[in-house]
């Protein structure tokens, strides 16, 4: 059974032409494209959250250009937005790792010792819901 | 030859499908603190400039809408309103006057438990000090609410309230009336679809870049997460607006006070926990959804369907009822409302 399998897979390989390999090229990249279109639905983040020992502070647009300070338990961290990135400017903190970090304008920073982190999203919600009626 | 022909031909091909799509539609969002709330803005755009530049348009004029309408603003056309009762009439900028006369039309269609001279006695309720305005307080200023004390003059587009003490707090229509706003400024901006949701107050049109309508959650009234949702709907050139028990309130002696005042008796209305209206303007949603949960009644249902708009309801004993309209849009994720408010 199996060596009547392989002898038909060497026949179809024989039988190979340019144009099949043509045709598995083509619907590679087809996949390929669709990946990168499915990306583009997807919301650009656009909403800077920053949060203190899991609460909510601030929720910042990424596209105004602000600077603001951050009351945590160990002292005052400084975040800020400029050119549609966001970055901590001061801590408190003894490693300085969020500093270290730098700007970003998507994904998070988090300040562990000061217990601040500052998120950039869509502002999306779950589950696909667009927005919630409250 | 051919062969090399051939890989020229579907790398153009390739290219030419992975290019097509830097022109397809985008989706593009931006919120900012507004009107004492988030508003946040979602357009459906194939180029950020014009996303952007319509999406700036939208939160400069909200900004001056807030200026203008703001209650707590000592230097808003409202206050100036407010200051000048029982003196003299005010002439109000259109976006005031406008405002005022839909506020009023609403309070007509709905018998009075839409009415925004009801300001006299809510701001006295502070959710954030837990205090209420006493029974005696509430019946001397009880003669100083009745929409038909505010005079409007279309000629002349001015106001004034004809009592001494009166006060309107548009705050029960003015964030549908931003968002109803914000959607004209998009379209005339060329923007072929967007959600605009003032807090709660939610208009969306068009279709997203999946072909979709605008997915709506409704908020559970009685989970305290920020994402529970009961229900969710796909808005398609729609508003939405819920008004509920649960959004600013303290408990006293077992007591709930919260932020939907009945212009009849003074106090928090009874009877519904939670009230959606869903339909075409979002000043309408806003306003009928206070004037249905004032009412306080599953029957009330009918007083907005009477003025073509559609309503879920939510009664104090957790059951969910809704407009036949709503039938095929609504889909809920609960049956029933379980749980109670904690202060």
């Amino acid at each position: 059974m199996h060596r009547k399998d392989r002898g038909l897979i060497k026949e179809l390989l024989k039988q190979t032409t340019p144009y099949d390999w043509l045709l598995l090229f083509f619907l590679i990249i087809v996949s390929l494209s669709g990946l990168i279109s499915m990306k583009k639905f997807l919301p650009s983040g656009s909403l800077v959250t920053i949060e203190v020992e899991g609460r909510e502070v601030y929720k910042l647009s990424l596209f105004q250009d602000r600077t603001v300070e951050i009351k945590g338990p160990i002292g005052t961290t400084v975040v800020e937005i400029k050119g549609q990135r966001v970055r901590i400017v001061e801590s408190p903190c003894p490693n300085k790792i969020c500093i270290k970090q730098g700007w970003i304008s998507r994904g998070a920073i988090v300040c562990l010792p000061n217990r601040v982190v500052v998120t950039v999203g869509s502002g999306e919600t779950t589950g696909g819901i667009d927005a919630i009626t409250r | 030859m051919k062969k090399v022909l051939h890989i020229l031909f579907s790398l153009t091909l390739a290219f030419l499908l992975l290019s097509c799509h830097k022109e397809s539609d985008r989706i593009f969002k931006r919120s900012e603190f507004l009107m004492d709330t988030i508003v946040t803005v979602t357009v459906v755009s194939s180029s950020a400039e014009d996303a952007d530049r319509a999406m700036n348009r939208v939160f400069q004029e909200l900004k001056q809408m807030e200026s203008l309408l703001n209650f707590f603003s000592t230097t808003s056309e409202i206050s100036v309103i407010n200051n000048a009762a029982g003196k003299h009439p005010v002439r109000v900028s259109d976006t005031t006057y406008n405002l005022l006369s839909l506020a009023r039309e609403i309070s007509e269609k709905t018998e009075g438990n839409f009415d925004i001279t009801v300001g006299v006695i809510s701001h006295l309720y502070d959710f954030l000090k837990k205090s209420h305005p006493s029974d005696s307080d509430i019946n001397r200023l009880l003669p100083l609410v009745g929409y038909k004390k505010m005079e409007l003059n279309s000629d002349k587009k001015d106001v004034f309230l004809q009592l001494k003490g009166m006060m309107i707090d548009p705050g029960g229509i003015t964030k549908g009336y931003a968002a109803d706003r914000a959607v004209e400024i998009l379209k005339a901006e060329g923007i072929k679809a967007a959600l605009v949701a003032v807090a709660g107050d939610i208009r969306g049109y068009g279709l997203k870049p999946d072909g979709k309508g605008w997915i709506v959650g409704i908020k559970d009234p009685r989970d305290s997460s920020e994402e529970g949702v009961f229900a969710i709907l796909e808005l398609r050139d729609m508003a939405i607006s819920t008004s509920g028990d649960y959004q600013r309130f303290f408990i006293e002696n077992g007591t709930l006070y919260h932020h939907i005042i009945d212009p009849k008796t003074g106090k928090p209305a009874k009877g519904l926990i939670s009230v959606s209206v869903v339909g075409p303007k979002a000043a309408y949603t806003d306003a009928l959804a206070t004037a249905l949960f004032v009412k306080g009644s599953v029957k009330g249902i009918k007083m907005v369907e009477a003025l073509g708009y559609s309503a879920i309801i939510v009664d104090n004993k957790g059951e969910i009822h809704f407009s036949e309209h709503l039938k095929k849009m609504l889909k809920l994720l609960k049956h029933r409302i379980s749980g109670s408010l904690e202060d």
